[in-house]
């Protein structure tokens, strides 16, 4: 056995370590996630477009579709090391949900109308999949698609679109056939969010903000080139799609960051069960990251590790949440005050410690983790089918 | 032995409980929330009308001379509604200090309090995170003059009146001061729970040894016990809230259908629900239990609301979070009750010492 990354992959590190310290993170988005400070559309897409500036948008994709072909252990690396460096996460709905479905599944026309865009970031993407009778059980979606010449028409409603207000296009899983088995009958379509008949509607969700949305479509008029791959097998390329999810679903390199964040702040509280339970979390955390290693290792190996990632997912947003609780109780009795998702403001702080209304604001958006992505009861269910077979 | 509410008891929960079910409505509530107004004042004036906000007051000062069972009964009623209305600050935490003082214009407000017309608050912490409210920085001075910065002062903006307690000497003294008097400045916050509280600056306020309530072990005693009052009654709510958790969670599993079946159907959502059950229970008997000393005035009544607390700390966020948890998406949207009452657990939690902070008071 041998812990050690190979000097390859710690110079690739140190490659990653040096662009986000010295000028390739930009520095007024650099500043705004130091300070909990919530980013504009602009500052999203400043960072994305630096990070395609440097050549790794690509950063899970193989080399012939203009991706970097890393290799598993890079591509942890790379992942764990944004999480350090204080990222904003990538958003994944282009460059690691569709893309991978389209150069996969597409047609030449697709890859090439579509992948570039992806890759210099200058299309934003959303993920037409859940429905309001379609949570868990995905697959008994409603929103149907009828084929009419040259075109389908849409009509349904998705729900819990992530940032669907910033997107110009959304991927939709649509039923364009009635079956027997629900899986079938199923269709991957690519939808311009300009044509008419698509309306959307903000969801506001407990911390205040506006991240989510419900989108509704009314007789969408969608060129027929636009379904991808063959029409009835989009359940295939759905799950291929929620495989491609779990990239750094453990989210571990942004869990230290905020561990040691919290570190800092308990050291000056003298309070010894602080202590203990942010001494608990590192034990935690520590199991996590050396579960991710050796799946990692499997995987370099020729190993296939399955379904025992849903264990990244569940242990990874339950540390995800249990920090964000940890920096509340931190807060003492400020934890009181919650002036919204955009913090106070800056004329008019109270007294107390500064992190109070980020914390608030985290452990509320945090709620979602373990309900999103296939809920950490469905994760529960998929380790016991596929690793346990019971 | 008998653990049951008296029939009068019964009648006043049932009369709270009509008025949060059929007039409460929580959409009208998200309004006020939203709008500038901290709260509604026509369930305010309802509240003083139907006789609420003199519930707790002794009979010598004009009250029903209700006590901490009764308190309980509307705190929890108002747990379930996520009733926003600042019961608490005005009524129990100052209510409950001048009622019990020898202050000698305490009748007055007393009768400003219960007719509605006016709100006092307690200006009781500070910016520490240690939940000591003994030994206050804020001082009073050999000339009479207030100097120091209350922090959460909880319905600040709406007060007419401060009692703030103080270091006087080596004294702890409460004294009361006008909110619009020279040297007091108040900034309001919202809470996370839809309320606002205030920062409340006094510098060189003038006191008049007529507007000191109390001094030395009186007024640590008067403070120490509204205090005490005060986590009996959020933790009153927090067990209301915890049993609206559970029966809405049930109610939404029944009615929501994944693979061809109510998600009730599944064995680990009910077992989930059944330790929502379990947990509330629990905080209740623990709610009696701490009712029941606070109502004899005994010796042990601070340890058992300290045992009460730390368990809801603990219990009460538990339930809240799996209500959301299991409610899916709908449980972080805005538009439903279910994540607000995973707000309220953060305030009450944050309130008057945490679950660590009673464990260790508790131990003691």
């Amino acid at each position: 056995m041998d812990i050690n990354f190979t000097q390859e992959d710690l110079q690739f590190r140190d490659e990653i370590r040096d662009w986000l310290a010295n000028g390739g993170y930009p520095t007024h988005v650099k500043h705004k996630t130091d300070n909990g400070i919530a980013l504009t559309k602009q500052d999203m897409t400043d960072f994305h477009k630096a990070v395609s500036a440097k050549g790794w948008m690509g950063y899970n994709w193989p080399k012939e579709h203009g991706g970097t072909g890393w290799s598993a252990t890079q591509l942890y690396i790379f992942n764990k090391e944004f999480g350090l460096g204080g990222c904003p996460p990538l958003l994944a709905f282009g460059v690691s949900m569709v893309a991978p479905v389209i150069y996969t599944f597409g047609n030449d026309e697709q890859k090439k109308r579509f992948l570039p865009d992806i890759l210099e970031f200058n299309t934003w993407w959303c993920q037409g999949y859940s429905e309001p009778g379609s949570g868990s059980d995905l697959a008994s979606l409603k929103t149907k698609a009828v084929r009419e010449g040259d075109h389908y028409i849409i009509n349904g409603s998705k729900t819990w679109t992530t940032l669907a207000q910033n997107a110009d296009w959304i991927f939709v899983l649509v039923r364009t056939e009635t079956t027997k088995i629900k899986q079938e009958g199923i269709s991957f379509i690519l939808v311009d969010m300009k044509t008419p008949g698509i309306e959307v509607k903000p969801i506001i969700t407990i911390d205040g903000d506006h991240e989510v949305n419900s989108v509704f479509f009314t007789d969408v008029k969608v060129p027929a080139e636009n379904l991808v791959g063959e029409e009835g097998k989009g359940w295939t390329y759905a799950k291929f799609l929620l495989a491609h999810e779990r990239f750094g679903i453990a989210a571990i390199g942004t869990s230290m960051r905020q561990l040691k964040r919290l570190k800092n702040i308990v050291s000056e509280l003298d309070n010894p069960e602080m202590e203990k339970k942010v001494a608990e979390l590192e034990i935690s955390v520590s199991a996590l990251e050396m579960t991710e290693l050796r799946l990692l290792s499997a995987l370099e190996n020729g190993g296939h590790p399955g379904a025992e990632s849903s264990i990244l997912k569940i242990k990874g947003t339950e540390i995800q949440q249990t920090l964000t609780e940890l920096f509340v109780e931190a807060a003492g009795e400020y934890a009181l005050m919650y002036p919204g998702p955009h913090g106070f403001e800056s004329n008019s702080k109270p007294e107390g410690p500064d992190f109070v209304a980020q914390s608030i604001s985290a452990f509320l958006n945090m709620r979602k983790v373990s309900i999103y992505g296939g809920s950490n009861e469905i994760q529960k269910n998929i380790i016991s089918k596929f690793v346990l077979g019971v | 032995m008998n653990l049951n509410y008296s029939e009068e008891q019964v009648m006043l929960k049932e009369q709270i409980q009509k008025f949060c079910e059929t007039e409460y409505d929580f959409y009208k509530r998200e309004d006020v929330v939203k709008s500038d107004n901290d709260f509604d004042s026509k369930v305010w004036s309802l509240f003083a009308e139907q006789g609420w906000l003199s519930m707790p007051f002794s009979e010598e000062s004009g009250g029903f001379g209700f006590g901490p069972i009764e308190l309980s009964i509307l705190f929890e009623e108002f747990g379930k509604a996520l009733v926003i209305e600042p019961y608490l600050s005005s009524v129990v935490l100052s209510g409950n200090i001048l009622d019990n003082s020898s202050f000698a214009d305490k009748n007055n407000i007393i009768e400003s309090i219960c007719s509605g017309s006016m709100h006092v608050s307690l200006a009781y912490a500070e910016s520490t995170n240690k939940y000591d409210y003994t030994n206050p920085l804020t001082s009073l001075s050999a000339d009479s003059k207030l100097n120091g910065t209350k922090a959460l002062v909880l319905n600040g903006a709406n007060a007419s009146k401060f009692i703030v307690s103080c270091n006087s000497g080596d004294d702890l003294a409460l004294v009361i001061v006008d909110s619009n008097a020279d040297g007091v400045s108040v900034t309001s916050f919202p809470t996370v729970d839809g309320q606002t509280c205030s920062e409340v600056s006094f510098e060189n306020v003038l006191v008049s040894d007529t507007n000191i309530i109390a001094s030395g072990s009186e007024a640590n005693d008067l403070l120490l016990r509204a205090i005490n009052l005060a986590t009996l009654c959020v933790s009153a709510e927090a067990v209301g809230c915890m049993t609206s958790c559970y029966l809405k969670t049930v109610e939404y599993t029944k009615s929501r259908e994944q693979f061809d079946q109510p998600i009730s159907n599944f064995q680990v959502l009910q077992h989930r629900m059944v330790d929502m059950f379990i947990e509330s229970e629990l905080c209740k008997s623990l709610l009696i239990k701490a009712m029941l000393e606070v109502d004899t005035n005994s010796e042990d009544m601070f340890k058992h609301v300290s045992a009460l607390k730390a368990q809801i700390g603990k219990s009460g966020k538990f339930s809240a979070q799996q209500a959301v948890q299991l409610h899916g998406g709908m449980g972080v949207s805005d538009e439903l009750m279910i994540g607000h009452y995973l707000k309220k657990m953060l305030t009450i939690d944050a309130l008057f010492g945490n679950s660590d902070f009673h464990v260790k008071s508790f131990s003691v």
